[in-house]
Formats: C-alpha cells, structure tokens, sequence
C-alpha cells in the first residue's frame, strides 16, 4: 500500500496550475480575434482553416489549458497519488503545448507546413509528458472511486483523439489528405467534446457539487454507471459511423440522452443545495446546464437537417457548457489556490477568497460572455452579429485574464512585502 | 462501523450545520451566532477525535508521524483560524468579511474532507481493523478540551 502518498509535498507548486490558468483567457482572446477578422461564411464550416484554427484555440488552449492545469492540482487531493515530476512535466508541457499550438493556428491561417511539423512535435510532446505522468499517478491509486474511475475513461479519450489529432495535422501537410479525413475528423471532435470534457466534468461534478453547494449526492446509479453508459454510447456510435451510417442516431440520442439528465441533474441538485449563496460561479453552473440541454437536442435534429447545424452544436456544447464550467471553477480555485498556499506559508492577515476578484467585474465578465455565445448562435441568421458577438467575447476574455490575475498579483505582492510572517500558529499546541 | 465511516458521517454532520449556520447569516449575523459556534464545537469535536485518538493510533501503529497526519493536523490549525475569525466577524457584524471566512472555510474543509476521505480514512481501517471498535468507543467517549 502506498503509505506516502500523502505527504506533506504533496500539492504541486502554485505555478504547476495557474500558468496554464493565466494562459487560457489569452487563446480565449486569439479565438475571438480570429473570429473578429474572418469571413462569416467561412466560420458556417467546420472543415474550414479558420473554424479548425479558432475551435482548437478554444479546445486546446483554453479547455484542454484548464482542465490539465486543474488536473496537475486536483489528482493529489482526489487520488492521493503524486504525479511524477510534476514541476517538470507541468513546466515543460506548458511551453510545448503553447508553442505547439501557436503553430499549429499559424498553420492553418497560413498554409506553412514546416510550421505544421513543430506543432505536431510539440503538441504531441506535451500531451504525452502530462498525460503519462498523469496515468503513472492514476495507476498507483488504490481507491477507485467513481470520480477516478470518470478521471481514466476521460484520460483513455484524451490520448485516442490526440492521436486522431496528430493525424489529421499530418494531413493537413503537403498532398496527405486521406479518405479517412472526414469520418476521422467527426469521431474526433465527438469523442473530445463528450469523450473526454464531458466524462471529465461528469465525474468531477459529482465530488464537487455535492461539497461546494453542500447540494444533495448523485445517486449510487448515477455515480456506478453513468461514465460506463455515455463510453458504450460513444463506442457504439464510433462503429455505427464506421459501419452503420443510417443507424448513428440511436447512438447520438442514447449519449445525448444521459448528458442531458446530467444537465437537468446539476440544475436541480442547484435548486436543492442547502448553501444559500448564489455567486458568478452557480450562474456559470446553471448556464452550463441550459446550453448543455439545448446542445445536445439540437445534435439529435441536425441529423435530420444533414449536419447543417453541426457548427452550432459546437458553440453550445463547447462553448455554452464545458467553457462555463471551466471559468465557474478558475473563479473558486484561483483565489483559493492563492489563499491556502500563502496561509500555508504562515501569512495570516491575507484577504479572503471573496475579497480576490472584484465580484461586479466577474458578473460583467459573465454577462458579455452569455451574450457573445447567444449572439455567435443569432449570427448564422444575421451575420452582422458576429462581429459584435466576437467583440464581447473578446472583452469577456479580458475581463476574466484580469480577474484570475488580481489573486496572483496579492500573492506576488505578499510575498515581496511579507506584511506578518507568523508561524506561531502552526507550532503545536501540546 | 468503520473508522471510515464514523469519521465520513461526522463530517457530513458538520457540513449540515455550516449550510444551516450561513442560511441564518444570510439574513442576520447575529442570528446565526448560536449554529456558529454550534458548528465550532462538534468541528473542535471531530479535530480532537483525529488528533487525540486516531491519528496516535494510526501513527503508533505505523511508525509515520511526518506523513499524512501531520499534513492533516497542520491544516487543522489553519481552519481553527479560520472559525476563530468566523466569530471576529459576526461579533463585528461585518457580513462581507464573515462570507469571506466561511468561504474560505468551506473550501479547505471540503478538500482536507476529501483528503482523509479517500485516502487516510481507508489507509486507517486497513491498519486498525482489528481495533477499530475499541478506536470508535474512544473518540465517542471523547471529552473535548
């Protein structure tokens, strides 16, 4: 048994999460630029460079940025296991992952295939630096709870579409586009979205909804079973779309159905929290539910609409649910984060989580975000509206790289000026 | 029962306080004094039953006094300062200063819950099964100080 595994050590260094933290409003940023300066015909395709070329800057740069940097903080605490070398691999991923994917959007907008080969390096680098040290910690676990076991299904997706991935980059180089190009691409983007964000979310909503809102629990079927379900789902409709094309919708309708129980789910386990406090980060929880809901119908219809309305599902799904989620949770675990490490080093008179960010800029920072989203989707009617959809955005993006920077600036400016260093409090009483 | 268990279902007792306690502070700090300070003792009640009995058991039996122990004995220091502050505020009938704290509060509490939940609790039934009545009647019979 691992007697160690939990030791004093054991939470990485506040770096380790919030440079990917920091880094994931400015990709935010870059996407709405793009959109800002692209042609809105171009934006109604998926398979188009610049949609590839923003979609991945929202994905990689600003999901995937947040969810490895959560992950590098939270399996410690939900694992009890030490990722190994995690300073390094932290460290030297990030700079792969941020370099790979600033070529990798460079590529795209400028057709450069060298600039395709050092992305494809330092992505696929990054990736396996972080997720290998990942599975070496989820390998050690002795407990497997239903978050763990949601944490390495997600994990199993992530490395199967970062292979996809590199594919499709490859492809993208010289001459290489295969027949395999479209169908690889979809089941790509299906098992990203739902595969790995979705399971991620599923499973960490159920330790953490329950604990931060002192909300009802998921239920035991909920909890043993619903991971399993949604990956049967998913593998089921990869070999329906291989083989079966006419029958992918039951597959669509059996993995859309539980994620939209999961929506309807947090959305009354909300109602129900015995915690009276309503801040930005339940209005992003119940935002979430309502695009997550209306994302995953709408990826019933367009079936009967061929895939008109694919790129629609795309901006309520990946941006109206899992970029809700991931901005809700930087505003709760980046003040703390600050809290509890400079608490930890014996600074007592430090302000409170509720005093990092300014709340009416958080609020603002919400509202032009739930607008550009509602607004991206009205622009596939009225295109005028993008332009202005993609300006809120990208003050949205702002806005949130200023508030998550207040906390680390009150870190960095207490530990230059070390207003009270006291460790009187930590010396044992008896 | 488990040590697991006992200790789990103490926590989820002191949980139900807190969302009580702040469900009164949101209409009046003053008000909710009372669950406060209720909340404080069976917290100081639980703290004591790990620090007292438990956790000496568990490191006795061991041989790890610098492992997850201590970490969890250190973290408790930091919430009593955090309670203790708690009643600085609603004493100063100040509500921004005391959603602060409890914030706060709320946050390290559930992550150390978390903590001891998945991987201390399990790693103290493994090594005390075999005392594990004897350990429970001891932190019931506890006498706080």
């Amino acid at each position: 048994m691992e007697l160690n595994g939990l030791s004093i050590d054991q939470a990485p260094p506040i770096s380790a999460p919030v440079r990917f933290f920091l880094t994931a409003p400015i990709f935010g940023l870059i996407a709405g630029i793009i959109i800002l300066f692209s042609d809105s015909s171009a934006l109604m395709n998926r398979y188009s460079l610049e949609s590839i070329a923003i979609t991945h800057s929202i994905t990689i740069g600003f999901l995937g940025f947040i969810m490895l940097g959560a992950l590098t903080q939270m399996l410690p605490v939900l694992v009890g296991a030490k990722m190994p070398k995690v300073v390094f691999v932290a460290k030297y991923s990030f700079l792969l992952l941020t370099l790979g994917l600033i070529f990798m959007i460079l590529s795209l907008l400028k057709h450069n295939d060298i600039y395709i080969y050092i992305s494809m390096l330092s992505l696929g680098g990054g990736f396996f630096m972080m997720l290998g040290s990942m599975a070496i910690a989820l390998k050690r676990v002795n407990n497997y709870t239903p978050t763990v076991k949601a944490i390495v299904t997600s994990i199993f997706f992530a490395s199967t579409i970062i292979a996809m991935g590199l594919f499709l980059l490859y492809s993208y180089s010289g001459e290489n586009i295969s027949q395999y190009q479209i169908i690889v691409a979809n089941i790509h983007s299906v098992w990203a979205i739902f595969g790995f964000g979705g399971i991620l979310i599923i499973g960490v909503a159920f330790q953490v909804l329950p604990m931060f809102y002192v909300a009802p629990k998921f239920k035991s079927f909920c909890k043993k079973r619903v991971v399993w379900l949604i990956s049967t789902g998913l593998v089921l409709w990869l070999i329906l779309s291989i083989f079966q094309e006419e029958y992918t919708l039951f597959a669509k309708a059996w993995i859309a159905l539980f994620f939209w129980a999961f929506a309807t789910t947090v959305w009354l386990k909300l109602n129900k929290r015995r915690r009276p406090i309503t801040d930005v980060t339940v209005w992003y929880w119940r935002n979430a539910s309502i695009f997550l809901t209306l994302g995953a119908f709408l990826w019933i219809f367009d079936e009967y609409f061929k895939h008109e309305y694919i790129v629609m599902v795309g901006i309520l799904i990946g941006g109206g649910f899992i970029m809700s989620i991931m901005i809700g949770m930087l505003y709760k675990v980046v003040p703390f984060l600050v809290w509890f490490h400079l608490n930890g080093m014996g600074y007592m008179t430090i302000p409170t989580m509720n005093e990092m960010i300014n709340k009416n800029l958080s609020k603002l920072q919400f509202i032009l975000f739930v607008i550009s989203i509602v607004g991206f989707i009205f622009s596939f009617y009225s295109p005028i509206v993008l332009k202005i959809s993609a300006l809120s955005f990208c003050i949205s993006m702002i806005l949130l790289e200023y508030n998550i920077i207040s906390p680390i600036l009150i870190y960095k400016k207490t530990l230059k000026s070390k207003p009270d260093f006291d460790m009187s409090l930590f010396s044992q009483k008896d | 029962m488990t040590i697991k268990d006992f200790l789990a279902t103490d926590h989820s007792k002191c949980d139900g306080i807190f969302a009580k306690m702040e469900e009164i502070a949101v209409k009046s700090l003053a008000d909710a004094k009372p669950l406060c300070e209720e909340f404080i003792a069976n917290t100081e009640r639980h703290f004591q039953m790990e620090e007292k009995i438990m956790f000496l058991e568990f490191e006795i039996k061991t041989g790890m006094t610098q492992g997850p122990t201590l970490m969890m004995r250190q973290e408790h220091i930091q919430m009593r300062a955090l309670m203790n502050n708690m009643l600085d505020a609603i004493e100063q009938n100040n509500k921004d200063k005391f959603f602060g704290y409890s914030e706060t509060l709320m946050i390290l509490l559930q992550q150390h819950n978390m903590k001891e939940e998945q991987m201390l609790y399990p790693m103290a039934q493994q090594h005390l099964s075999e005392d594990s009545n004897r350990i429970i009647e001891m932190m019931n019979s506890l006498v706080v100080e």
